[in-house]
């Protein structure tokens, strides 16, 4: 289940036209404006043919004239002119709709995706998550813009140039609609054959490009258990059935097309043979013959578009799916918005658990005070995380209670709570664009002077400003044109520019090499004086000076107290420490 | 005309070439053929206007309807074997060259991933090559078809009447030269959408992936902002896009009306001449147009503007084909790293491993990873490796599956240097559990017997035991034939680990490596382990790799790794006493004991 909560639900096709249509309607009178473009556009289209066929019959002798044939030679172009004007005025029109539908719908999708807890985010593949914010969102705005409207585009023209040959012969018409029916009928067949390939088709290419994917980020395994060569035969394999399925689709084209164009041929051979046995003037059968061009391409393309709509389909049910999924920490209804918090944290008898009743941390009381710093001590599993992911709500406690400035953090607004606390993470995550993005987060707010500010509180003045482009440096994918020791002065001048009431750091320095270590133990203690501090730390060395210490096992608190009382007390803190100076 | 050429394709043209020539000759059978219905229709229009109705009963009549029926039916079979015979050739070559790229990648090793990202490679697999096949099918339809059917329909009209096909010619030029002008733009504009696509794509890529940061610093709103400036920028070029190509067709239609009435005003003209007994005087003769004969003139007219507009969009294509090979070339020609030496050797590996003077620093790093490590590891013995984040411990293993080149002379397998060893045989004689125990979408069967599918079950399932997870796969429903990945059964991260472990122990290496496969696990299930590594890998080398000490300290040694230097190489009992790192280590973890027994 790593697609987690993304799951493929039906949605009735009655829903998903309606809520379909709320989209279009925020731009109802482009769409009506474009159908009424495509209205006039239909008929001057099927207006042309007809000129000609006038033409062809006023070249005999008895009634040509120089005189019409310019009228006729200007109206032509002229026709065509404005016609294609109008097209082009439809197409934007059209294209202006569907891109601001797009948009909308993408802030949508995104607003959305933004909205959902850290636990939903970890349960749906990044993959698929870009996949509907990126290309199902186009393909909705495709559905409207180019197969609803080819759909009534071809509808339109064949009730046109439909009606136009019945006026010019009724009996020419009638044959052809039998002409007409025959087509549609070997269109709507194949396009069910070929809807059926080309689903087979989508199926292979995904699981091919599955398998590519696979093969390529898990080629280290294969390399040293070698297994190339049985990768290569697989893949061979999928190759093959992808090569068939296309093969089998173009097959089935290769037989439609001719076979419609057949058909058209023959349908001229008819016109022909009818025309002249109806007695019917030479520019009737030519604007007929002409026609017929006009009536198998609207026809065969609506048998196309049938392919497209259930793609369509897919598509936006996917994304209801996922707009219908709710975000799961969200704020009580009476929740306080807090500007300013003084950083007085408070744990009263917390437990919580990951699954059931396996207690990560266990009755877990203290009490920090503002602009007090704590630390936490233990060995890994020992609970030291958790507490730090309770205090930002990343997760909520099964019992007890956690209070900042007396206020239970469930009552206060989320967005508050998390501006008050700045976190430091062992692994820093770097955006790409400059410094100073990855500082101020993209928020604009932040002049150039704050930014600089904060990074001299963090000491990482002196390694910026030696970069050619100081703050505007480019930051790479991940960061990786920093070491790790400065990726974390960005994180901690990052985190100092947001003015935090309160501060978290997880093993902020365990991974840092030691040059760095020197300058960021600085501006630790610089970044101390900001507000109240909880420090996870393996090295004692950082949180000696801390004012409380608290000494974890097993999900509970075993020691407490400062250095020089812990010290005193001669149990674990007391030997841990020993451990560490002693040797040095 | 254009044509793909390089090495790596070329090749195939004559592989292929029986089909491409069918399909072009049935191809310009076609084009020749359907030019008829024109000329038949023009007939029928003069026999009309001159006699005013055709007998339908007639032999002629009879004959110009079969003489249809002769066309459509032609048309009909060679439309059918230039399909096949083209897209047949052009979809075999482009499996082909996937198949080429594909075992290109197993050649590849892991520096070339680390700097290119999969989503890049991936795209050469699929844009890139399905591009260089659209070209090579549609667009030797469309070249063929360009250049056949404009010189044929060209010819008919200059035979049928040269002086309008005179003033015709300039007016034909244009829709090749517009199509020619606006190809520039549309690729660039193409291009830039494309940007755009990838674009917002990375962004929201980069947005998920760190969405805890964002979450932390509650930016989201920053972030929906950030986004909106992308999909605007999205929408806009879309917009642009669509602008152009349109504005393209619709100037090609009115270019395409205009050269319609060209031929309306000056054929109806020549045949008002012809007609009324007063024949126009053009080029130095008298021009003679029937009416008919203008009828058929406008049906080759018709019949010319695809090929034309085909032409303008083969210029296209190629371009975009001809990018999309260059990329292709590029990758299929990047170096491979990891040659064999030509004397190198297939080593029936026993178990010895030797470090001299071994350093290694990758390559986009100033400092050495490892430096000076010497030491000797015999056949049989379990070793331990520990050490801070960093110091090395990965690189020391990796450097034993040869995921990357040493320096020759520097370390030895069986007393071999490791780089004249054939890569294979190489790998065939070590096995390791890496750290990111990547598992493939795959049965869970299939994941542990990796290395040999064709291993029954029950040497499976011991593989499992011995890595201790046989009875949680078995609590699964399907048991071993669970699916693992994206859209298969969860597995927690300890899970993962020892079923990695158990593909590394199924391959029955004679030297096996941990890298830090136990690290979550608990303890309980950490002794379990190493009690069946005592047991079922004795006699043979095991390397374990450990975040704990306790997991090392039943070991016969343990390299203890500082800074990528080697700090102690001794029995976990004389580094209690001499190294540093690991009695530090070892108090640590009796803190943690000491605890346990309080509470117990």
């Amino acid at each position: 289940m790593a697609d987690g909560i993304l799951v493929d639900k039906k949605i009735p096709l009655r829903v998903v036209v309606s809520r379909t249509l709320k989209y279009a309607s925020q731009e109802k009178g482009a769409f009506i404006g474009a159908f009424i473009l495509l209205l006039v556009n239909v008929f001057l289209g099927v207006l042309l043919p007809r000129i000609t066929g006038y033409f062809t019959d006023h070249l005999t002798s008895d009634v040509i004239s120089m005189q019409t044939i310019i009228i006729i030679a200007v109206a032509s172009v002229v026709i065509s002119i404005v016609n294609q004007g109008l097209l082009f005025w439809e197409n934007m029109i059209l294209t202006k709709a569907g891109q601001k539908i797009v948009y909308k719908l993408r802030m949508e999708v995104f607003e959305h995706i933004e909205s959902m807890s850290q636990n939903q985010f970890n349960e749906m593949p990044v993959g698929s998550l870009v996949t509907r914010v990126c290309n199902y969102t186009s393909q909705l705005s495709a559905f409207f813009t180019n197969v609803l409207v080819s759909i009534l585009r071809n509808v339109l023209t064949i009730v046109v140039v439909y009606i136009w040959m019945m006026v010019l012969s009724w009996q020419l018409g009638l044959i052809l609609f039998g002409v007409v029916i025959i087509v549609f009928v070997i269109s709507f067949f194949f396009s069910k054959i070929v809807h059926k390939l080309f689903s087979n088709e989508r199926k292979q290419i995904s699981a091919m490009n599955t398998y590519i994917n696979e093969s390529l980020s898990g080629m280290k395994i294969i390399q040293i258990f070698n297994q190339e060569q049985r990768y290569a035969k697989r893949f061979f394999g999928e190759n093959r059935k992808y090569f068939n399925y296309r093969f089998s689709i173009i097959s089935a084209f290769s037989v439609y097309r001719p076979l419609i164009s057949f058909i058209y041929i023959a349908s001229v051979a008819l016109i022909l043979s009818a025309g002249i046995g109806f007695g019917l003037t030479a520019g009737t059968i030519v604007a007929f013959y002409l026609y017929l061009g006009y009536f198998f391409q609207p026809v065969q393309n609506l048998a196309d578009q049938l392919n497209n709509i259930t793609r369509a389909m897919t598509a936006i049910e996917r994304l209801f799916n996922l707009l219908d999924i709710p975000p799961e920490v969200l704020d009580v209804e009476d929740a306080v918005e807090i500007d300013e918090f003084k950083g007085k944290i408070e744990f009263r008898n917390v437990y919580f658990a990951y699954e059931k009743e396996n207690w990560v941390l266990k009755d877990v009381s203290f009490v920090i005070n503002p602009k007090e710093t704590a630390a936490f001590v233990g060995a890994t599993g020992s609970g030291k995380t958790t507490i730090l992911g309770l205090i930002v709500r990343n997760f909520e406690a099964q019992k007890g209670e956690i209070l900042i400035d007396d206020i239970d953090i469930k009552k206060i607004k989320i967005s508050s709570l998390r501006r008050a606390v700045g976190q430091m993470l062992q692994e820093v995550f770097l955006f790409t664009g400059s410094i100073k993005d990855n500082i101020t987060l993209f928020d604009e707010e932040y002049s150039d002077e704050e930014v600089y500010e904060s990074i001299d509180y963090v000491n990482a003045g002196k390694f910026i400003r030696g970069l050619p482009e100081k703050i505007n440096t480019k930051v790479i994918e991940k960061g990786e044109n920093f070491s790790a020791g400065q990726r974390q002065l960005l994180s901690f001048a990052r985190t100092v520019l947001h003015k935090p009431q309160i501060m978290i750091l997880d093993e902020a320095t365990a991974n840092i090499d030691t040059e760095t270590e020197v300058v960021i133990q600085k501006s630790l203690e610089n970044i101390k004086n900001i507000g109240t501090m909880l420090v996870v730390a393996h090295r004692l060395s950082t949180i000696q000076h801390s004012d409380k210490i608290f000494v974890l096992a097993k999900g509970e608190i075993i020691e407490r107290g400062n250095h020089q009382e812990l010290l005193k007390q001669h149990g674990y803190y007391y030997k841990l420490y020993k451990l560490q100076f002693e040797n040095n | 005309m254009f044509l793909l050429w390089g090495k790596h394709i070329r090749k195939y043209y004559l592989r292929y070439f029986i089909f491409v020539l069918l399909g072009v000759a049935a191809l310009i059978s076609v084009d020749y053929i359907q030019l008829r219905i024109p000329e038949i229709i023009g007939e029928i229009v003069d026999k009309l206007n001159q006699e005013g109705s055709i007998d339908i009963n007639s032999a002629y009549f009879a004959n110009l309807i079969k003489e249809v029926f002769i066309v459509a039916a032609v048309m009909f079979g060679g439309r059918i074997v230039w399909r096949l015979s083209l897209f047949y050739a052009s979809h075999r070559i482009e499996e082909r060259i996937r198949n080429e790229m594909f075992l290109k990648a197993e050649r590849l090793d892991l520096s070339y991933y680390h700097d290119n990202k999969v989503g890049t490679i991936m795209s050469w697999f699929t844009n890139d090559v399905e591009s260089l096949s659209e070209f090579l099918g549609w667009g030797t339809l469309m070249m063929i078809d360009g250049v056949f059917l404009t010189t044929l329909a060209l010819t008919k009209m200059f035979l049928l009447d040269y002086s309008l096909s005179l003033i015709m010619l300039l007016p034909i030029a244009l829709i090749v030269l517009w199509g020619a002008l606006v190809e520039s733009k549309m690729s660039k504009i193409w291009r830039l959408r494309q940007e755009s696509n990838d674009d917002l794509y990375d962004y929201s890529q980069e947005n998920f992936t760190g969405i805890r940061v964002i979450k932390a610093f509650v930016k989201e709103n920053q972030q929906i902002i950030e986004f909106s400036k992308h999909a605007r920028k999205n929408r806009d070029i879309n917009v642009k896009f669509t602008a152009v190509s349109v504005f393209f067709d619709v100037i090609i239609e009115i270019i395409i009306a205009g050269i319609a009435a060209i031929l309306i005003g000056f054929g109806g003209w020549f045949v008002y001449g012809t007609v009324t007994g007063t024949p126009i005087s053009l080029f130095g003769r008298e021009v003679l147009l029937e009416p008919g004969q203008l009828v058929t003139f406008y049906g080759y007219f018709d019949s010319l503007i695809w090929p034309l507009i085909a032409l303008g969009q083969v210029v296209t294509m190629f371009s975009q084909a001809r990018t999309s090979y260059s990329r292709i070339e590029h990758y299929l020609d990047s170096d491979e790293r990891l040659l064999e030496a030509v004397d190198a050797v297939d080593v029936d590996i026993t178990g010895k491993i030797e470090f001299k003077d071994f350093s290694f620093k990758y390559k986009d790093s100033e400092i050495d990873s490892l430096s000076n490590i010497s030491l000797t590891i015999n056949p049989g013995e379990n070793i331990g490796i520990i050490g801070t984040v960093g110091s090395g411990k990965s690189t020391l293993v990796n450097a034993l599956v040869r995921l990357f080149n040493v320096e020759e002379g520097t370390l030895f397998i069986d007393d071999v240097d490791i780089m004249k060893i054939k890569i294979a045989s190489l790998r065939n004689g070590v096995s390791i559990a890496p750290q990111d125990n990547f598992l493939f979408s795959d049965t869970i069967k299939n994941n542990i017997a990796f290395s040999d599918v064709d291993r029954d079950i029950e040497e499976v399932r011991n593989a499992a035991r011995f890595a201790d997870v046989d009875t949680d796969i078995s609590q699964f429903e399907e048991g071993y034939d669970s699916l693992m990945g994206e859209n298969g059964h969860t597995v927690s991260g300890g899970q993962k680990q020892r079923i990695s472990l158990a593909r590394a122990y199924l391959k029955s290496a004679p030297i096996l490596i941990l890298d830090d496969s136990v690290s979550a696990v608990d303890l309980k299930t950490e002794e379990r382990i190493l009690d069946n590594i005592k047991e079922k890998r004795a006699g043979k080398t095991t390397i374990i790799i450990a975040s704990r000490v306790s997991t090392v300290m039943e070991l016969d040694k343990v390299i203890v790794l500082k800074n990528g230097t080697l700090e102690a190489f001794d029995t976990p009992k004389n580094l209690k006493k001499n190294s540093e790192t690991f009695s530090k280590m070892v108090m640590l973890q009796e803190l943690e004991k000491e605890k346990g027994a309080n509470n117990g």
